[in-house]
Parts: structure tokens; sequence; C-alpha cells
């Protein structure tokens, strides 16, 4: 798998126990302990019911893509070497979608509502959650 | 009070422009101060007379320029107005202010103003770094750039709904053609056909170079007053029929490509409700264009076509001159200029004023003298929406 290692995100408070989750990679997903709505960006609140009562769930990472970008400009010299490379976003349980990379493809392969399973990338300061396209069986 | 009580109550009596396009050398507040004072102009009315000064969502300065703000346009035309206010971020609300400060008596004149030295300062539009350091998650991943969130839905457009680079390139030179025919348009002269199209690189694919607006250096303002005090002006008035703002807070990668409640067609259907028409009324619009998609999806969520249906109505016969739906005839940003909603919204003044030269609709070979143009303002992604039916008033 080729190494995407961007940028360390900048954790909140809010998004700290997500990243933690990533470090030993679990896919920690805030879940409303009042109205069991999961959410995602992670958040003070339930942006539903608007109880701070939370909760974290794992999730399995099986998803499916909803759409994907192919960057070929490089929007930092960094990124010089790493285009073109594949931002996505993905579907997972209970509502969620992430915004990742789709690593292991070739662009032309990728459509909207492929299905996809979750990998982890250790990058050098943070690890991240990043998809592949599933083998359809 | 109802909604329809709004109904062409508002007017704009004044429009400013400035040199536009490349001008090097200038800050954005020198282009903020230059195009209120050829806005109050255009009214007739007296710096003075300014009681509300809101500036458009301002970027953060350029190379070392002092920072944009109300205080310092308002310090360098020497005046004291008793509103002075700026958007920090991309919603779209300053019709509904306007429309609050001058319905209810409390101001006489509203100027909403906008300037950037974008084109000059290279202003990029990466906000998920500053420096080498991330503002945010995004960058974690590469997902940098506005432009790249705008591509992920249009991703999702074309292989559910039909679009893709030969629908898109059909707007970029319908609106290029416009420009042709405008004197301020900074592609004036530029012609653009379908190979050119297709040679610009993708950027973020599958949007190319040409189907994002560019950079402008300038600035745009517009006065708002009561279409009652408006009758006693100069100035010929155009009436606000019908307007109406909606947003939809979701983080961009939230959104979802075809949404019945999305701040365009929320805010659409208020303003259609104020002003009593239907899309079917619309004679031309003028309307917010970061990207071609931005049309395509503004258009299809307005109610002018239907999902699905991008490939047949979106054609540069039907939205470019002498075509039965004209669209963004100034050029719009993507050809004319980037003085965000300002680029729409001063076209469509000058259209119902008949004050286009060439391009003037009823002027131009095949096309139709037009009562009411709609215009979009567009804010973040998708995610502010501001939609206002424009009347010709009486002149």
């Amino acid at each position: 798998m080729e190494k995407l290692d961007f940028f360390a995100p900048r954790v909140s408070a809010d998004t700290k126990e997500f990243w933690e989750g990533c470090k030993e990679h679990k896919l920690k997903i805030q879940r409303c302990k009042q109205c069991g709505k999961l959410r995602w960006p992670a958040a003070y609140l339930c942006p539903d019911c608007l109880s701070e009562e939370t909760e974290y769930t794992e999730l399995s990472g099986e998803g499916t893509l909803y759409s994907y970008v192919v960057f070929h400009k490089p929007f930092h010299p960094s990124l010089q070497e790493k285009v073109p490379y594949v931002v996505g976003e993905v579907d997972l349980e209970g509502g969620v979608r992430l915004i990742t990379n789709i690593v292991n493809c070739k662009p032309e392969d990728l459509a909207c509502d492929k299905k996809v399973r979750m990998k982890w990338m250790d990058c050098e300061e943070y690890t991240k959650p990043v998809f592949e396209l599933r083998e359809e069986i | 009070m109802a909604e329809t009580d709004f109904r062409n109550k508002i007017a704009i009596v004044g429009v400013g422009y400035t040199p536009q396009g490349k001008i090097p050398g200038r800050t954005a507040v020198g282009f903020h101060c230059e195009a209120i004072r050829n806005a109050i102009r255009d009214a007739g009315i007296e710096k003075e007379d300014i009681d509300a000064l809101l500036l458009y969502r301002h970027f953060d300065a350029i190379g070392g320029d002092a920072e944009t703000t109300a205080f310092t346009v308002s310090e360098q035309l020497g005046i004291d107005p008793s509103v002075v206010s700026q958007e920090k971020y991309c919603t779209r609300s300053w019709l509904y202010h306007s429309v609050g400060m001058l319905a209810s008596g409390l101001c006489k004149y509203v100027v909403i103003s906008y300037g950037d030295n974008a084109r000059s300062g290279r202003r990029s539009f990466v906000k998920e770094l500053s420096g080498n350091k991330a503002t945010d998650e995004l960058a974690a991943y590469g997902d940098l750039s506005t432009m790249a969130k705008y591509a992920m839905l249009s991703r999702r457009a074309m292989e559910k709904y039909g679009t893709g680079p030969d629908v898109w390139k059909e707007i970029a030179i319908a609106q290029r053609a416009w420009a042709e025919l405008n004197p301020r348009a900074a592609m004036k002269n530029k012609p653009l056909d379908d190979q050119g199209y297709y040679d610009s690189s993708y950027i973020v694919e599958p949007l190319r170079l040409l189907d994002a607006t560019p950079n402008s250096d300038g600035g745009r303002a517009i006065v708002l007053t009561t279409a009652e005090r408006a009758k006693e002006m100069g100035q010929k008035a155009v009436l606000i029929r019908g307007f109406g703002s909606a947003n939809k807070t979701a983080s961009p990668f939230r959104l979802d490509v075809y949404d019945e409640n999305s701040a365009a067609a929320v805010a659409s259907r208020k303003a259609y409700a104020m002003a009593g028409v239907t899309s079917k009324d619309i004679d031309a619009c003028e309307l917010y264009d970061c990207f071609t998609y931005t049309v395509e999806a503004t258009l299809r969520d307005y109610g002018f076509f239907k999902p699905g249906e991008s490939k047949e109505f979106l054609t540069r016969k039907r939205l470019g001159p002498g075509g039965e739906f004209p669209v963004n005839t100034s050029g719009g940003m993507l050809s004319e200029g980037y003085f965000m909603g300002l680029t729409p919204v001063s076209e469509a003044v000058m259209q119902l004023r008949g004050e286009c030269g060439e391009r003037q609709l009823g002027v131009y070979p095949n096309t139709k003298k037009p009562e009411l143009i709609m215009c979009s303002d567009n804010g973040a992604v998708f995610q502010s929406n501001l939609a206002l039916i424009l009347e010709r008033g009486e002149s």
C-alpha cells in the first residue's frame, strides 16, 4: 500500500477520542446515549436531541463509496510526489459518512456505490482509516 | 407581516464597478472604496446618506496587507454609518439584514460591497492548511481546497444524473461567448471551444481548470433602499420581487448530490412564493458560478430542469447569446470577474435597466427584453443560498 502520509490532523477536544482510537486501530464514533444516533463529525452535543450524554461505539469499517475525486494538482509542495491520489466519501453503518483516502486501486476502477473495506494506515505522526475496494462476492 | 408583503418593497438603485481583472498594485480596501463611491454616484446619493455598510464575506488579507474591515473602508470613505458590518464566513445573509434595516425604517440606504486583490495577490483557496500545519482534519487525507468539495458532488452527479465534462463545457463555452460581448469581462477576446475546454488540465478530477472561476482584482458594490424612496430618485430602480435564503449546515462531505431540501431548493421556493411566480416566468438567470457544476446544480434545484435532464437542457445554444434561456450574460464569475454574489446581482440590475450594450437582452438578436431575472448567491459548498427575483421597475 502506498503511504499517503499527508499532514497530522488538527485535533480538537471533540475529535480527540476518534484520533486516539485510530492509533489503537479502533474506529470509534460517537453515539448519543439518549437517542442512540451516531454522529460524525464529532461534537459536544447530539445535533438531534441536544443531549451531551455521549458514548463511543466501534464501527466495523465496511462501507460503500458515496463519491470520490482524483487530486491531480498538488495544493502543497510536499504533494508533488503524491499526486495523483484519491479522496473519497464512504458511507458506513448508522448514517456516518467519512472523508478518507481510497487506496490500492486505479482511479478508473472506482465507481460510486462500490463496496469498500477499511484498512489502517500508520503515518509518522498519526494513524488514519483508509479504504480499498472490496471484492464482489 | 406575511412574506408576500415584502414583494417589490426593496429596490436596488445603484451599482458600482471598478477596473477589474489583473490590476496590480492595489489593495482590497481600495477596491471596496472605489466600488462604493461609484455605486453611490450611480444612485445619486451622497456618502453621508449611507446608513449601513455591509461588507461581503472577506478572505484573509494577502501579502502583508492590513485586514480588510468595514471600519477601514468606512474610514477611507470618510463616513460614519449607523451600522457597519461584515460577513466573515460564507453565509449569505446580507439581503435579510438589508431588508430588516430598510423595511423597518431604521435605515434609508444600505450599501453592500465586495473587493479583493485576489488575482495579483495569487489568493489560494486552501484553508485546510496554514503553512505546513493542518487547520482541520481534512488535511490528513490531502483533502485540500474548496474545489475538491465541489468536485466530489460533481462526480456523484456525473455517475447518477448523466452529467459530466460534456455538459460542463457547454456552460463554460456559453458564458465565454457572453463575455465576448462584455467590455469589462476578463475573458473577452479569449474564445473557448470544445478542444480548449478538454485541453485544460484536471485540477481535482472530474473538474478542470476551466470549470473553476479564476481570481479577479477589483470591487463591486450596490445600493439598496425602499421601493417607495426609489421612485423619488433619479436612477432607474430595479425591484426585488421575491427573495429567500436558506442554509444547509452539514459539512460538505455530508451533503447529498441531489436533495429536494438543499439550500438552493428551499431558498428558491421562498423566492417564488414571495414573488408569486414560477420558474416558467423567469426570463434569464444570473447565477453564482464558482464552478460550472454550481450553475448546473443551481438551475436544477431552482426548478428549471429535473435531475437527469442536464444533457438536454444545458446546451450552449440555449444558455448562450441568442439562446432561449440566457444564463450569466456578463460572462459570470467564470468569464467576467469574481465579485461573489455581486457579479450576478449587478448584471441582473444592468440588464433590467437596459444598460448592457451589445449583450443587452432584447437588443441582441433573438433575445427578449427581460421583465424578471433570477439571481443566486451561493456560499460555502452549496451550504448557503440566497435566491433573488429581480423585476424591472417603472421608468
